[in-house]
């Protein structure tokens, strides 16, 4: 601490503006423009989508009248809304555990160092360095019903071609399947990282004591990684309930409402339907789900041992 | 089972044993290389085969994409006759081009000025607030440092719809201020940075403030000098982050001129839907940034992302 002079009864400015407090304003003068930036752009939006949610309101008409709690009810009666909570849901289970899953094997398989590795990790990553947007008009074009090049490959097996985005059986597997390829490497690198981070002697003590490759595997390297497993599921099951691009570039919802996942439906309302007030309504629902989701999984995090 | 033992090798190393033994393992050795080499380029291609197909769908005439779809072959990647119409078409040169109106110049300059401008801001601010959280005294610091790290919660693109209340608001909608002013500081950024700082060893700057230098001097003399890794590391993820937004722009530009490219693949595809070679270029064109900038930097990418664990 930069001592205060414990001066005489000076006049007060001359006490406030003693060398620490001019420190300290100085030190303020470089967190305040990403203080500015946090509580315009982070908290202010949350209180005026609160705001909002209580009138009916609209880009055009501005604010109109107070409703009180009315479109809560509206939204939590709303069955093409519940529809699109239980889509995001769904396309979050289908995909969280499988990509975890498959960045589990690539990392386990790629950890090692040699020219091959290097070049499937390039090209595991790529998609993730490209934008959702390309990944999904790309794989829009792939999943092409007659000029697609899925089906082209699929004909070397001698199936015929296939309808995938216009079959409301298939559509959300198949935004799924797309969107596993795309992240996969993402949190593969988080999964290598981690399985750097674990000191060497575990393992190498247990192959001395005799342990088969698979059992170092099973007993030391995955009770290990737990927490970054962990880690990896939490962001990835906030991403995944985020999903919009896709929807918006391959189905629009469709087919049969069977994609329309809850920020689509959200932007729907406030930009189609030009009702913010519903959807800043639909979005503080969003938010709060995601915030017990995520203090949810947090409180696993902490219960759990380090190494 | 070769795969297997090649996860497991990377686990535990093998001991060789007596020569008969050495003598199968070096023929096993062979076939599971053989083996290993086929899974590496199966895997490879898993990754890739979309993007080459792109790549070359865009400089082959287009009327060629649809011919070699079946049977599968070579041609249906590779073109036989190339051509760079499709190019020529989005960036307005060629007279298909201009009867459509297609100028991707426009939105390849306009991503690459926001770009600029959000990676240039946020690295000054958050270099600034990120010094403060590591290096500098201050009250109730800690409640600052979490008023940052909440930010983290709450989810982007769920609370995109208040984010356009509050910037219309400001009078910000439909502009480039308006693209650039939300991302000028990062939780994750600052939280990255500040760990990296706090790794300078302090002797350092308090050698300086003794011979006088102001705060702001031994930020910019001691600091960043050593945080450059870590800077060009945030610098990559922001780039990536700002120039494949897509959902933000969509909302905020409701006119094409300012429209950023990644917006305009989208509106480009529905208005000529059939015009298959213009989608494959325009997103070549949209990708190859980021995507060079992957391949030459892939280490600070890879660093970045295992240490802030998040994009953006």
């Amino acid at each position: 601490m930069l001592a205060t002079p414990i001066s005489t009864p000076a006049k007060g400015w001359s006490r406030i503006w003693s060398r620490r407090n001019r420190y300290y304003l100085i030190a303020f003068l470089f967190v305040l423009p990403a203080l500015i930036n946090f509580t315009v752009f982070r908290y202010l939006p949350i209180l005026a989508a609160l705001r909002a949610s209580l009138y009916q309101y609209s880009l055009l008409g501005g604010f109109g009248d107070f409703v009180g709690l009315d479109q809560y009810q509206a939204i939590l009666s709303d069955s093409f809304f519940r529809n699109s909570l239980w889509v995001t849901l769904k396309f979050t289970i289908y995909k969280v555990p499988l990509q975890v899953l498959f960045s589990l094997i690539l990392a386990l398989f790629l950890a090692r160092e040699n020219l091959g590795t290097a070049f499937v990790r390039s090209a595991v990553f790529t998609p993730v360095v490209t934008s959702v947007i390309v990944v999904s008009v790309l794989w829009s074009m792939m999943y092409h019903s007659q000029l697609g090049l899925i089906n082209s490959l699929l004909s070397i097996v001698g199936v015929p071609p296939q309808a995938f985005l216009s079959n409301p059986d298939r559509a959300l597997p198949a935004l799924t399947a797309m969107m596993i390829w795309k992240d996969v490497g993402f949190s593969m690198i988080i999964l290598m990282a981690g399985l750097k981070g674990i000191p060497v002697v575990y393992r190498e003590a247990a192959v001395v004591d005799g342990a088969k490759p698979w059992e170092v595997l099973w007993h030391i390297t995955l009770p290990l990684l737990r927490r970054v497993m962990m880690f990896v599921m939490v962001t990835q099951t906030i991403f995944s309930f985020q999903v919009f691009v896709p929807v918006y570039a391959m189905t629009r919802g469709g087919p049969l409402e069977r994609t329309k996942a809850v920020v689509y439906y959200i932007y729907q309302y406030g930009f189609l339907f030009q009702d913010m007030g519903t959807a800043s309504a639909m979005s503080i629902v969003t938010l709060i789900i995601l915030l017990v989701v995520s203090v949810g999984q947090m409180r696993l995090f902490r219960s759990d041992v380090s190494y | 089972m070769s795969i297997l033992d090649n996860v497991a090798g990377n686990l535990a190393a093998s001991t060789p044993g007596s020569s008969t033994e050495l003598r199968r393992a070096t023929w096993r050795g062979r076939l599971q290389m053989a083996v290993l080499i086929v899974v590496y380029v199966v895997m490879f291609l898993a990754f890739t085969i979309p993007f080459f197909w792109m790549f070359f769908g865009s400089i082959r005439e287009e009327a060629e994409i649809f011919a070699n779809l079946y049977p599968f072959t070579w041609k249906t990647i590779l073109p036989i006759k190339w051509s760079l119409k499709n190019y020529l078409d989005i960036f307005g040169i060629s007279d298909d081009g201009q009867k459509f109106g297609l100028q991707f110049q426009r939105f390849l300059g306009n991503s690459f000025l926001v770009s600029a401008g959000v990676v240039l801001s946020s690295l000054f601010f958050n270099t600034l607030a990120a010094y403060f959280f590591a290096r500098l005294r201050f009250p109730l610091k800690n409640v600052l440092l979490v008023f940052v790290i909440a930010t983290m919660l709450v989810p982007f693109q769920a609370t995109i719809v208040p984010l356009y209340i509050v910037v219309d608001a400001l009078g910000m909608a439909n502009s480039y201020n308006g693209l650039i002013f939300p991302w000028y500081a990062s939780p994750f950024v600052i939280f990255a940075l500040m760990q990296f700082m706090r790794d300078i060893p302090t002797d350092l700057d308090e050698a300086a403030v003794m011979d006088g230098a102001n705060l702001f001097h031994i930020l910019w003399r001691v600091i960043v000098p050593l945080s450059i890794p870590g800077i060009i590391t945030m610098a990559l993820l922001e780039f990536q982050f700002i120039w494949n937004l897509f959902y933000w722009p969509l909302i905020l530009i409701s006119s094409p001129q300012l429209q950023m490219i990644q917006v305009a693949i989208a509106t480009q595809t529905t208005q000529t839907q059939t015009f298959w070679g213009r989608t494959f270029a325009g997103s070549v064109t949209a990708s190859l940034p980021v995507i060079v900038l992957f391949l030459f930097l892939q280490r600070y990418y890879v660093q970045g992302i295992a240490l802030t664990g998040l994009k953006g």
